[in-house]
């Protein structure tokens, strides 16, 4: 097995190498400072299209005009900030357009609890701090401050999961573009085509609030839930896909029925209402996104997959929309049987198969 | 290519004729259109200048362009019959054709419209809603979305996110006045060799309608060239759609043909219009989503500042969010234009759209929400302007009227698309000099009641508290385009609001059945100040009130006259007339008091509020009213057994107010209506009515409470059950702390300590208590 093949998940700008290439060997337009396409281009790699005879597959399905203002963003070496419910693609987003920008995504902090300010700036090698003393040898970079070297774009991933004085950390550094360095009586500017992506969740449990500051500096663009239910579809089926052959489950592709079913069960109890919006259906305690959906049906591929027949049946779905939607409390058990009563009983015989191993396993 | 279309049978060719004509496609509101325009009117140096627009109204053309006038207005044909129909043309200063006016009168040159006369256009108009309601609707409506698919096609080929940033990216801003001219009328020409056989096939009417328009368009210009124009110095301003069928070959209407078009009967005004109003009308063809953006648009191009509209823009966006409370600063602004600029730059544009600046707007001055400007966009892009027409300028007689009234009354500055509220004083200003000012308020209700008669929709009275409901009105005012059309529709029913007011009460009169009504109607005219109406329905009222109306229906219009008089001279209105009116209906009622109280329970509530109105107007007007038979009718109904006990409970109470009875008469009369062996509905339901009114009367009277607990003590078992019903419910009203004295009395009464007594009166009741009572609603009266 070569490499490409062996690592669980490659970075974008690998996965779609050939399509960069021929985007580059097509892009007639001018490039920006520091960007190895033109914005066009980076569109086309993001939106799908074609350059020259190679196919560009779509890779954020969904609002093209808000893709272009993220790129405009980019543009005015402004830092971007995406925000948007879980699954609404952020990081995929941001990932992708580091990889056609920069031809290098990996330039990213990812944000936690215990993201610290030398995450966000520097940290010491301590051993060479201590038999040295301060020097440039000794120093750690952040991936900000290799971005700020290069002229490239950095990542910051779940922003709003770190502590609110690390989050502001980012005020100076996107204000003036520069890190001060006083144990080396130096700092560092930002190369022209510096920028950071960042992206935050503002509906989950643990979040920290952005401060007023902070975002003033960064434009900000809110990421949708898939608007229709064939967005969401395509969207569901193309990532259920890539994620099958990467891990190599070992059970066919759901069934385009199959996905339609729990795309739709995901948007009504999302919106809380039916689709023909003529029924109201409380909505359970959790946050139901489209990337559970996907994990959904992947998980019930690898159910299928090891344990099951090699395709994927009404109960390994049960089972998966049991574990999404009922969490840990006993209220969404009842949500969900109300649904299944109220709701996907009446659906007809297309439905009754998954209803009655929804219910069967509901209890 | 399609192939040519069967057309209108014609004799005569139109080629060479118009050769040398030159016509100019616009779209009917685009800033850059009335800029090349002008540039291509005074290249050309026409002498006559034909603009899309129903003919008969040419004569409007000086009048729009003259000093004075400013736009948005709008051209108004209505139907002189009714129902009346309507046909509008909104026109704002950026608008192709109103420069073409102005054009047109400074350099003296002729300048027509072209169009349908308004009355074959409106005829035609109802032709077709008819004759298309006969079409598969299923058909026509996926043969409109294919029309809209369009749109959205050439916005998508363009890459751009809708169609109207397509226009503005591709036309608004063309810099080049001949790409300008040539492309609009290659797109026209496309988008019609697309639709045009469809449409025959689907909406037949439409495509009929329009081919009539055009070879009426072809005709007025042959008739041009007839009238001594050189066909090369004349110029056509017609929709780009137009535009390829006035050239070619296509024959022209003959007069004979003209003259068998059917028609209606129209006039024409002129009417101040709003950019709001303007924006809502937005659809493919014609409007805009944001006039105010486009004005700014077409003053930025006037000045030769076009580059600097982005800046002006979203300067104005944040300025306009700083004025109502978010700050936002100028780097945000600077970011924002960037952004924009960006965004322009991504599809290779001289500069942003109005979509461009609008996304960039949301991301830097919202912070990604929409919500956060929707107030400030709704300030730049549509604004709240309104058109504005100097006095002279042709309009109906009642705008004109109301016009000079609105400037009479000072009220011109209620003249406006916001919402404002206006709070009237009716009482006299004695600080001022003149009459009309210390009674300007009172005036000015005048007007808005008679508006509000009219139902322009230009106020609308808002409740008062009580304390201030005789001098104080309060009304909330909002001007409208609909407003302006209400007015002129209201034409048809008088040449000024007063008349027109007049008229309508006088319509209403016609049709008035019931006496209550024409009490209203009185009450109506006499806030509108319009006497001789007001006669009138005293006149109706009057023959109404001899044989026709019941007891409670007399009472309300006889408390209507009452108000009316006693509010009379805060209106400073002559009411000696009503008194007659008054006193007949005062007698007829009090004369059918005894035979209304011949009624059953739930009929009785409405007679209670009867007489309650009934004593007002006697205790108000009681030198005028024959009170005394009043009394004496109460008397009777107080002292009669075979009318609705509560009823008679509740004459007695009036009367005990008024001291009419001795201390024995009372006791005697309780002791009589609440003596043992009484059923229970006639005893409580006595006592229910007599506690309606003046309750301290009651509660100041032990006795009273002595006799009562005396009779529930002698009721039989189930008797007992049917008082509780009544009493129940005659308590329900008191107060606590009416309640409260009620329990003390009692326990004074039963010399229980009046404590004790009144603290187990009080308790809340058990559940057993409550279900017991619950049984009782449900208890059957059997012979009730």
């Amino acid at each position: 097995m070569d490499e490409k093949q062996n690592v669980l998940r490659l970075p974008s700008e690998r996965l779609y190498a050939n399509e960069l290439e021929a985007l580059k060997a097509s892009d007639k337009d001018s490039k920006p400072n520091g960007w190895q396409l033109s914005p066009r281009a980076v569109l086309t790699f993001i939106t799908g299209g074609k350059a020259g005879g190679t196919v560009i597959t779509p890779k954020y399905i969904g609002n093209r005009r808000l893709v272009e203002m993220a790129i405009a963003t980019l543009l005015t070496d402004r830092a971007l900030l995406l925000i948007g419910e879980p699954g609404t693609a952020k990081s995929w987003l941001s990932e992708n357009l580091t990889a056609a920008i920069n031809g290098d995504s990996s330039k990213v902090i990812q944000g936690t609890a215990g993201t610290s300010e030398e995450h966000v700036r520097y940290a010491w090698n301590y051993a060479m701090l201590l038999a040295q003393g301060p020097s440039e040898q000794a120093l750690i970079k952040s991936p900000i401050y290799r971005a700020m070297e290069t002229g490239g774009i950095s990542r910051f991933e779940e922003i709003s999961r770190c502590a609110s004085e690390v989050q502001d950390a980012l005020i100076s550094i996107l204000s003036e573009k520069t890190i001060a360095i006083p144990e080396l009586g130096s700092e560092i500017a930002a190369a022209k085509g510096f920028s950071i992506i960042a992206t935050a969740n503002t509906r989950d449990r643990g979040v920290n609030e952005m401060s007023a500051a902070l975002k003033r500096r960064f434009n900000i663009i809110i990421l949708p839930s898939p608007s229709d239910v064939e967005t969401e579809v395509d969207i569901v089926k193309r990532r259920v896909a890539e994620i099958a052959a990467s891990y190599e489950l070992k059970a066919s592709l759901p069934e385009e029925e199959a996905v339609r079913q729990v795309v739709t069960i995901f948007r009504e109890l999302r919106s809380g209402a039916t689709l023909d919006n003529k029924e109201k259906i409380k909505p359970p305690s959790g946050v139901i996104s489209t990337a559970e959906a996907i994990s959904l049906l992947t998980g019930s591929m690898a159910l299928a997959g090891s344990f099951g027949s090699g395709k994927l049946t009404e109960e390994d779905l049960a089972a998966g929309l049991q574990g999404a939607i009922v969490k840990d409390e006993e209220k969404d058990r009842i949500v969900w049987k109300e649904y299944l009563d109220n709701v996907m009983k009446k659906r007809g015989s297309e439905w009754r198969s998954l209803y009655n191993a929804c219910r069967d396993m509901n209890g | 290519m399609a192939e040519p279309l069967q057309r209108l049978p014609g004799h005569e060719r139109l080629k060479g004729l118009t050769e040398g004509v030159r016509i100019f496609g616009v779209r009917h509101l685009s800033p850059n259109g009335a800029h090349h325009l002008t540039a291509f009117l005074n290249e050309a140096q026409p002498t006559a200048v034909l603009v899309e627009g129903p003919s008969d109204a040419s004569a409007l053309i000086v009048q729009m362009a003259s000093k004075g006038v400013v736009p948005p207005i709008a051209l108004l044909a209505y139907t002189e019959d009714l129902p009346v129909r309507t046909l509008l043309y909104p026109l704002a200063e950026y608008s192709p054709e109103y420069q073409a006016f102005l054009w047109a009168t400074r350099h003296g040159a002729s300048c027509e419209f072209m169009d349908l006369p308004s009355g074959s256009a409106l005829a035609l108009h109802e032709l077709k809603s008819v004759e298309d309601a006969g079409e598969s609707e299923e058909e026509r409506v996926s043969f409109l979305n294919d029309q809209n698919g369009l749109y959205e096609r050439i916005a998508e080929i363009a890459d751009e996110p809708d169609y109207e940033a397509y226009w503005e990216r591709y036309f608004e801003h063309n810099g080049n006045p001949n790409a300008y001219r040539t492309a609009i009328v290659e797109l026209s020409n496309q988008m019609r060799e697309l639709t045009e056989r469809d449409e025959i096939v689907y909406r037949p009417q439409e495509a009929a309608y329009n081919e009539i328009r055009e070879a009426y368009m072809r005709k007025r210009i042959k008739d041009t060239i007839a009238a001594g124009h050189a066909p090369s110095r004349i110029v056509v301003v017609t929709g780009a759609f137009h535009v390829s069928a006035l050239i070619g070959e296509r024959q022209a209407m003959t007069d004979e043909e003209f003259a068998v078009l059917p028609t209606s009967s129209t006039r024409l005004t002129l009417m101040p219009y709003t950019y709001y109003k303007l924006s809502s009308r937005s659809g493919y063809g014609a409007g805009n989503r944001t006039p105010a953006y486009f004005q700014l648009f077409w003053e930025c191009l006037q000045n030769g500042r076009l580059q600097e509209l982005p800046k002006i823009y979203m300067s104005k966006l944040a300025a306009s969010m700083r004025d109502k409370g978010t700050y936002r600063s100028t780097a945000s602004v600077i970011e924002g234009v960037r952004m924009a600029e960006a965004l322009a730059a991504m599809k290779k544009g001289k500069q942003p759209t109005w979509k461009d600046l609008h996304d960039a707007a949301v991301v830097c001055l919202g912070g990604g929400e929409v919500s956060v400007i929707a107030d400030a966009l709704a300030r730049i892009d549509i604004g709240t302007s309104i058109g504005r027409l100097p006095e002279g300028v042709s309009q109906t007689p009642i705008q004109d009227d109301l016009n000079r009234e609105l400037r009479r009354l000072k009220m011109e500055k209620y003249k406006s698309p916001v919402a404002q509220s206006l709070e009237l004083d009716l009482r006299e200003n004695r600080r001022v000099q003149s009459e009309e000012a210390a009674y300007l308020d009172l005036h000015r209700s005048v007007l808005l009641h008679r508006l509000e008669l009219l139902d322009v929709g230009f106020a609308r009275k808002l409740p008062v508290r009580q304390d201030a409901a005789t001098w104080a009105e309060h009304w909330a005012m909002q001007w409208t385009p609909e407003t302006e059309i209400r007015a002129v529709e209201s034409t048809l029913k008088g040449e000024t609001i007063e008349i027109a007011a007049a008229y309508v009460i006088h319509e209403r009169l016609q049709s008035c059945e019931d006496i209550v009504k024409a009490a209203k109607l009185i009450r109506d005219a006499c806030l509108c100040r319009l006497l001789d109406a007001m006669s009138e329905a005293q006149r109706m009222l009057q023959s109404l009130a001899v044989d026709t109306g019941n007891f409670e229906q007399i009472a309300s219009a006889a408390f209507e006259l009452s108000v009316l008089i006693r509010f009379s001279s805060i209106r400073r209105h002559e009411t000696k007339s009503l008194l007659p009116l008054l006193r007949q209906l005062f007698l007829r009622g009090a004369l059918s008091l005894n035979e209304a109280a011949n009624c059953n329970h739930d009929a009785a509530s409405s007679v209670v509020s009867a007489i309650q109105m009934m004593h007002a107007v006697a205790q108000e007007h009681y030198n005028e009213v024959n009170e005394s038979l009043w009394i004496r009718e109460l008397r009777q109904l107080a002292s009669r057994d075979d009318r609705n006990p509560k009823l008679s409970g509740f004459s007695f109470a009036i009367l005990l107010d008024r001291d009419e009875y001795s201390a024995e008469q009372i006791e005697s009369e309780v002791s009589r209506r609440l003596s043992p062996g009484i059923p229970a509905d006639l005893g409580a339901g006595w006592f229910e009515g007599l506690s309606m009114r003046n309750r301290y009367a009651l509660l100041s009277r032990a006795t009273l409470w002595e006799q009562l607990d005396g009779y529930i003590g002698s009721l039989e078992d189930e008797q007992f059950r049917r008082s509780l019903v009544y009493l129940r419910r005659a308590f329900a009203v008191f107060e606590p702390r009416e309640k409260a004295n009620v329990s003390d009395m009692l326990g004074e009464l039963w010399g229980a300590g009046a404590e004790d007594a009144s603290m187990m009166l009080q308790r809340p009741l058990t559940e057993e208590e409550k279900e017991k009572l619950d049984e009782l609603n449900d208890f059957d009266f059997g012979d009730l």
